[in-house]
């Protein structure tokens, strides 16, 4: 518990345990040393918020770190391996801004590339690019990063300077575009894939912890009503929790999933998986909450809100639901890595959110082929990569959490 | 111990029932079949579709349909295939085989496993053992397996290890051999692993503190004997509880890892069903999976009579409180 407690927690004090100094309670000598055990006894909680917190400030910032449009496709290079970045060039001089080499489609069956060591494209941070909303609201058109336009001529000792000036000029009127910077390599279209990576953050962070959220709101909702009117609504709702319970998450999904139209916008895919999740994940909540009101209403703060003369549904939600918020808030930690999770595999599985729209579990579906894994296995497994870290934050934010909570266990 | 058996049967049919008719209802009600898929691809005229829809029954209002459907399910009956053309227990008969066979092999893997290392971790804690154990649970718990899988199928691409793929047709039993079988166990094994490694470690070293193994120790035993024979016996409880839940899990877990690796069972099966919109499959594979978690969990609690007679209703049953009373913290498992 944390120094300051929000009022209403008040009627559940209890005297620290006798060991509390050990645990940080009121920790003896330096202020420094309070911090560091403090710190050592939450660094779950700590790592877990930071983990998530990042990849929620990446998903919203998508736009702006992503260097290009997550659906712009450069025909001429599919399935490039990430581009190379370079700090020395061909003549073996070395530069102090990081840079990259055209590539080129050197074997299009075989899809192997080439560099092109004649123009050097540095890489910038803060550049120009496609222009999009920031956070849905300013137009703007800087990136994060990205290259510079107008490739740097190498030094070339057999011509003079002044062919020099008239290549820079002849490249300016009717060049290529300048070179891309593909960090994680390009899908079979040609699309960045870490701007796709990052844009899909965007759908895979929004479904499942919304549904988990909702779904959580109604179980615990059904829950309280469930565990404090008793009798034959607590009968009706908990016999469809256990109907619920018995199947797994995964098949129940699927087959809910089977009613509705295959092919769907993504925007309705999403809302429609966000349901799902609502209609299956809050028989677990509301098994949790009716327990935990189940042993709260015969406590004495209770009574003596009823004796006040209080109306049931104040004592409910504004003196037992804040008593059971901590299990609960764990509880639905513990529950938003299950539909985070199965809202990639039904993508993955082509039910979910199709292209062109991209989410991790669809950007894995390139994964599934073997050829092309054996050769480029760590870029096509970056979404999977992405989706451990996340769960992992998650696993250690909700460790941390009932660490945190539970006063009985070390 | 039969009342046990036959009230949880009876118990199990009421969910079957209200998990079919939920089932059922959602189906009928989004509209929609494969006969719809057929006409949006224009391969057959009006008439011949009133006549299919006529030929399956279709045309029929719903509460008629899903008695149909029972009458015929009571008889041994799931209906026909819309997609693969051939009564659906003879499709899924084979399937079932080869995800029981996945699911034993992956339970058998993880429980030896979490038992060994969880045995090595519980006899000191803090050791290396202990340590080591306590990344491997935060490891396994938070590694997908979807993740796991495909990293997998990239070891496999990579070397030559293990055999590739299978061929789609190919549902015998013959073709289960060990190597084959082996990377998508261990996939569907190790997420379990993280919860069967925390219990045996918990469980284990909180049985090696109690008097009777005190006492064990007193008459001499070798420590291996007295985690073996009575350590474990106590620790084994929640362990049997947990394989209840994990047979849910597994079942959840191999429609990834099936589809991934290239197993063709009811995992596998269950995705195409969906992709397919066939229905009658659909609800044979949901009412197996039913059934098939109902009986993990029926076992699991036959199995925890057996192992400790406390739970046994012949002896007191003042006493039964105590392990069955003991909480269980199940984390919420990756799919």
């Amino acid at each position: 518990m944390t120094d300051t407690q929000p009022p209403h927690l008040s009627d559940t004090y209890t005297a620290p345990p006798p060991d509390a100094w050990e645990r940080g309670y009121a920790a003896p000598g330096s202020w420094h040393g309070r911090v560091r055990r403090r710190l050592a006894r939450r660094w779950k909680l700590i790592a877990g918020l930071g983990i998530v917190s990042t990849f929620y400030v990446l998903a919203v910032l998508a736009n702006f770190v992503a260097p290009y449009d997550a659906s712009e496709q450069s025909r001429q290079q599919p399935l490039a391996p990430p581009t190379p970045i370079r700090f020395r060039d061909r003549e073996g001089r070395w530069h102090a801004r990081p840079f990259i080499y055209r590539l080129r489609l050197a074997d299009p069956l075989a899809r192997t590339y080439t560099e092109d060591t004649a123009a050097r494209f540095p890489l910038v941070l803060y550049t120009r690019g496609h222009s999009y909303k920031l956070l849905g609201l300013f137009q703007t058109d800087r990136h994060l990063f990205g290259v510079v336009r107008d490739a740097r001529r190498n030094f070339d000792p057999s011509q003079n300077s002044g062919a020099d000036a008239g290549a820079n000029a002849t490249q300016s009127a009717n060049a290529p575009p300048p070179q891309r910077v593909y960090l994680l390599g390009t899908d079979e279209f040609g699309r960045d894939r870490l701007s796709r990576l990052l844009m899909a953050s965007r759908f895979s962070l929004a479904v499942g912890p919304l549904g988990t959220l909702l779904a959580g709101i109604l179980g615990v909702f059904l829950g309280c009503v469930s565990g404090y009117a008793g009798r034959r609504v607590d009968a009706l709702l908990m016999r469809a929790a256990d109907a619920m319970l018995a199947l797994p998450d995964l098949v129940l999904i699927l087959a809910a999933r089977a009613a509705f139209p295959l092919v769907l916008p993504p925007a309705r895919a999403g809302a429609l998986l966000v349901g799902i999740f609502i209609a299956i994940g809050w028989a677990e909540m509301a098994r949790l909450a009716r327990g935990l009101v189940l042993g709260l209403r015969e406590r004495e703060f209770v009574l003596a809100a009823v004796s006040l003369g209080l109306t049931e549904t104040r004592i409910l939600f504004r003196h037992i639901l804040p008593n059971a918020s901590r299990p609960l808030v764990v509880q639905l930690s513990l529950m938003l890595p299950a539909f985070l999770l199965a809202e990639t595999a039904l993508s993955f599985l082509g039910v979910g959110v199709q292209e062109p729209a991209a989410s991790w579990g669809n950007m894995l579906v390139a994964a599934g082929n073997l050829t092309l894994l054996g050769q480029q296995p760590l870029v096509l497994l970056s979404p999977a990569f992405a989706i451990f870290l996340f769960v992992l934050g998650v696993r250690l934010l909700s460790d941390g959490l009932r660490r945190d909570g539970d006063t009985r266990a070390g | 111990m039969l009342k046990l058996i036959l009230s949880r049967a009876l118990q199990g049919v009421v969910v079957l029932l209200v998990v079919s008719a939920l089932t059922f209802a959602l189906l009928a009600a989004a509209g929609g079949d494969a006969l719809g898929e057929l006409a949006s691809e224009g391969g057959a005229s009006e008439a011949t579709l009133k006549e299919m829809r006529r030929v399956y029954g279709l045309d029929e209002p719903l509460a008629a349909r899903y008695a149909h459907w029972l009458s015929n399910l009571a008889r041994g009956r799931m209906g026909e295939s819309f997609y693969y053309h051939a009564p659906v227990a003879t499709i899924i008969w084979p399937r079932l085989l080869r995800t029981l066979a996945l699911a034993a092999a992956a339970l058998f893997l993880a429980l030896s496993f979490s038992l060994a290392l969880g045995a090595l971790a519980a006899r000191r804690r803090g050791s290396l053992w202990d340590r080591a154990s306590e990344l491997i649970i935060l490891l396994t718990a938070s590694t997908p397996r979807i993740v796991l899988a495909l990293i997998t199928l990239a070891i496999v691409a990579r070397t030559s290890w293990f055999p590739v793929g299978g061929a789609a047709g190919t549902e015998t039993l013959a073709d289960i051999s060990p190597l084959r079988i082996l990377p998508p166990a261990i996939v569907l094994a190790l997420p379990l692993v993280a919860l069967f490694l925390a219990q045996a470690r918990e469980g284990l070293s909180h049985a090696l503190a109690l008097d009777f193994v005190q006492v064990a120790r007193a008459k001499g035993l070798p420590e291996r004997a007295v985690i073996m024979r009575h350590a474990l016996r106590d620790a084994l409880n929640p362990l049997i509880t947990l394989f209840g839940y994990a047979s849910g899990s597994v079942v959840s877990g191999s429609v990834i890892v099936e589809t991934v690796l290239g197993w063709s069972g009811l995992g596998a099966l269950s995705v195409n069903a969906v992709r397919y919109r066939d229905v009658p499959l659909l609800m044979g594979v949901v009412m197996i999976t039913a059934t098939a978690v109902l009986a993990g969990n029926l076992l699991a609690d036959i199995l925890l009579r057996l192992n400790d007679p406390r739970l046994r209703p012949r002896r007191a049953p003042a006493r039964t409180r105590r392990a069955s009373g003991r909480s269980l913290d199940l984390p919420a498992s990756g799919a």
